[in-house]
């Protein structure tokens, strides 16, 4: 039963949202409404599982002192920290709370991205080999996409530009769309295996 | 003279961020171990103000709707996620949140099937119309697996492939585009911002 | 072959990567500490969006809403598109709404807020309303109550307020009046807003993605469910010129700026050097003059890998 109940669950609420995306009918909208609020009343709790879980593993790594333990204080410090100013002195901007964001938590995340531009040029040079005659027509696609996305392409040719926007509009939009369909039609699939109860996986291990 | 400081405290960070291209370092586990916690605990007050008190704190006690306690004990629930006996109990939030997928059956079916199916049903009156349905008729083909690849079915797959390692160079052009831009970002903040090199 | 040209190319081929890095630092630096005046052309993605936000110039019957994706990782492709919609509408009197789904995106927005109305005499509930943060599990259920009812979809705005009691709510119920949608997002959520908005509503949708995601988004404007699309950085440049040629044009005739016009965009170009234009509203101009010297470095580099590889194989044999 304690798979089954939530199994029963997601498909009863599941056909009514099927139903609900074709009935008009206040009923319907009476239902999408009650389904809102209890929603967003369920929601703020997702984000104890993420500390919960932050705080499991880091623990462990102090307590057992693994190699880089410290490191984990710094994890959990700075969680404390960040948290307890919001509390304490507010969220607006000025405060403690804001100053950690912008000042911290904003560049890291930026520049943890920025190093994919440097990964990225590194592969160009080392591992991007025209091997074969497709490898060589994606290089060669590739390269055109580049030149026609800034301006020094227009200056060498207008052709540059507008074989670009071929390329984009042409071969490109062909292999998209079809990946799309196979994604959507993967996604009705997935959505339907779920709504039936084949796909449980969401439900965790055990009984 | 704060705001020289905060921008020092940044570029610190973010200099030892890039450390790492040189070689793993303290500096660069520093600054990752960092934030990680700060980014969780940003959250933390952020959900509290903007979702558990409007819409759990505020029905239930200052609007007296007494029927938001139900949706909030079973929110509540979310934390036995970690317990070996009391588990199950987390899957009635997870399964209550997930019954919209219901929605997305005939939705996504639309939105991502049938409207690029007619939008791929053009009249063939052009040279580039023809290369679309070939290519989106190809991929679709070698996208099948149930039936191997070989023979005539071999050579049509294999048109599809060369439409799709055009279609992954526009996708690298891009890439290659956005990855730079984001270096820019943060070049554009050490130079300008912190060094006051461009105004 | 020339021996010393295979033994040039052999030791090419093993560099160690870090010089590699320092290339690819400097081709940035360099452009950014020089900048120069180089051409931007407009592309009718950017343009479709630009006509659509300017055909609501001063009516109070209709708003655009600018959805928040993303955080700071994605903010220098981004955040140029974001400030230069902004400016946009409060150049031309247009009233904008904004909402954002994830923690971090939060600050991202009361930064392209205050950064884009520094200059303007705009007040919030009155000219803009900032929706402020709903978590993204609730996503969808206030994505579909805004097709009936905004204020009651959204219930209360970042400062608390409820938006119902909202001076800038006269005249806007749902999509019919808040009726262009500008995703900005790092991801396909842009897709969802064109699922759930666009096929139910008949919302009008935009992308601002970051150049990652365009070409998965080309089929979306193609079939029209997307009416335009900022394509990365070289999108919001794009844009920047839009807003500088038309909305931001001061003169007699045109007061509050002019009507778009391709003859006039194609041929005006508005210089980045000097202080003509603020540097917040030229940032992403100033990014693309570094972002072309990093392609050519990207191409130099994938070419002199290819020939080094080739002449390599060919010793070999």
């Amino acid at each position: 039963m304690k798979r089954q109940i939530p199994l029963i669950i997601i498909m009863t609420l599941g056909f009514m949202f099927v139903a609900h995306s074709f009935i008009p009918h206040k009923v319907s909208v009476d239902f999408f409404d009650w389904f809102q609020d209890w929603a967003k009343a369920i929601s703020p709790f997702a984000v104890s599982l993420g500390i919960m879980s932050l705080f499991m593993v880091h623990g462990t790594k102090i307590k057992r002192k693994v190699p880089n333990w410290q490191y984990s204080v710094i994890t959990l410090t700075g969680l404390v920290f960040t948290a307890f100013a919001g509390f304490v002195w507010g969220t607006q901007s000025g405060t403690p709370y804001m100053w950690l964001f912008e000042n911290v938590q904003m560049p890291m995340s930026a520049t943890m991205f920025a190093l994919l531009a440097f990964y990225i040029a590194s592969a160009a040079y080392k591992a991007f080999r025209a091997r074969s005659a497709e490898a060589t027509v994606l290089l060669i696609a590739a390269v055109i996409v580049m030149l026609g996305q800034v301006p020094l392409g227009a200056m060498i040719s207008k052709w540059i530009p507008e074989a670009s926007t071929w390329i984009l509009n042409v071969p490109n939009l062909a292999a998209k769309r079809a990946i799309m369909i196979g994604v959507g039609l993967g996604i009705t699939a997935t959505s339907l295996k779920i709504l039936l109860g084949i796909e449980r996986t969401y439900l965790g291990g055990g009984d | 003279m704060f705001e020289t400081i905060s921008n020092f405290v940044a570029a610190f960070l973010t200099l030892s961020i890039f450390s790492f291209l040189y070689k793993d370092n303290p500096f660069y586990k520093f600054a990752e171990a960092l934030l990680v916690g700060v980014s969780m605990g940003y959250a933390i007050p952020l959900v509290y103000e903007n979702v558990f008190l409007p819409y759990v704190y505020t029905p239930i006690f200052l609007s007296h709707k007494f029927i938001i306690i139900i949706p909030a004990m079973l929110g509540a629930l979310y934390m036995f996620r970690f317990s070996k006996n009391l588990g199950w109990l987390a899957r009635y939030p997870i399964v209550f949140g997930m019954g919209i997928v219901g929605m997305s059956v005939p939705m996504s079916l639309h939105s991502s099937v049938l409207v690029q199916m007619r939008s791929a049903m053009l009249p063939i009156n052009s040279i580039n119309t023809a290369l679309i349905f070939i290519g989106t008729v190809t991929i679709l083909l070698y996208f099948f697996f149930s039936k191997a690849h070989k023979g005539i079915y071999g050579k049509v797959t294999n048109v599809g492939i060369w439409f799709m390692m055009i279609g992954f160079g526009a996708s690298f052009g891009y890439t290659v585009m956005a990855r730079v831009s984001l270096l820019i970002g943060r070049i554009q903040f050490l130079l300008g911002d912190w060094l006051g090199l461009i105004k | 072959m020339n021996k010393n040209v295979i033994q040039f190319f052999d030791k090419m081929q093993n560099i160690d990567r870090r010089y590699i890095y320092i290339v690819v630092a400097l081709s940035i630096i360099i452009p950014l500490l020089i900048p120069f005046n180089s051409p931007t052309f407009v592309t009718k993605p950017t343009e479709d969006i630009y006509k659509k936000i300017d055909s609501f110039a001063g009516d109070e019957t209709k708003a655009i809403l600018m959805s928040f994706t993303h955080d700071a990782s994605t903010m220098p492709e981004l955040f140029p598109m974001e400030v230069s919609v902004l400016r946009h509408c409060f150049e031309r009197d247009i009233k904008v709404f904004t909402i954002c789904w994830l923690p971090a995106a939060a600050p991202l927005v009361d930064y392209a807020l205050n950064t884009a109305r520094e200059d303007f005499d705009v007040q919030s509930g009155v000219d803009y309303c900032n929706f402020g943060y709903k978590p993204y599990v609730l996503r969808l259920p206030i994505m579909l109550g805004m097709g009936d009812d905004i204020a009651k979809a959204v219930e209360t705005d970042s400062q608390g307020r409820k938006v119902e009691n909202l001076e800038i709510m006269k005249n806007i119920k749902n999509y019919d009046d808040m009726n262009l949608v500008v995703d900005f997002a790092a991801s396909g959520s842009a897709l969802q807003w064109v699922t759930y908005a666009r096929a139910r509503f008949g919302a009008n949708i935009a992308a601002g993605v970051t150049a990652v995601m365009v070409a998965d988004n080309y089929p979306y404007l193609q079939t029209g469910q997307l009416m335009g699309m900022f394509r990365g950085l070289k999108g919001a440049a794009e844009y920047e010129k839009l807003v500088d040629v038309f909305a931001a044009y001061e003169s007699e005739d045109y007061p509050n700026g002019r009507p778009f016009s391709k003859e006039i965009i194609k041929e005006t170009s508005v210089p980045i050097t000097g202080d003509t234009v603020p540097y917040k509203y030229k940032k992403a101009r100033i990014g693309m003059n570094a972002q072309s010297v990093a392609h050519i470095m990207m191409i130099v580099f994938i070419l002199l890998g290819n020939i080094g590889y080739f002449i390599t194989k060919k010793k070999e044999l």
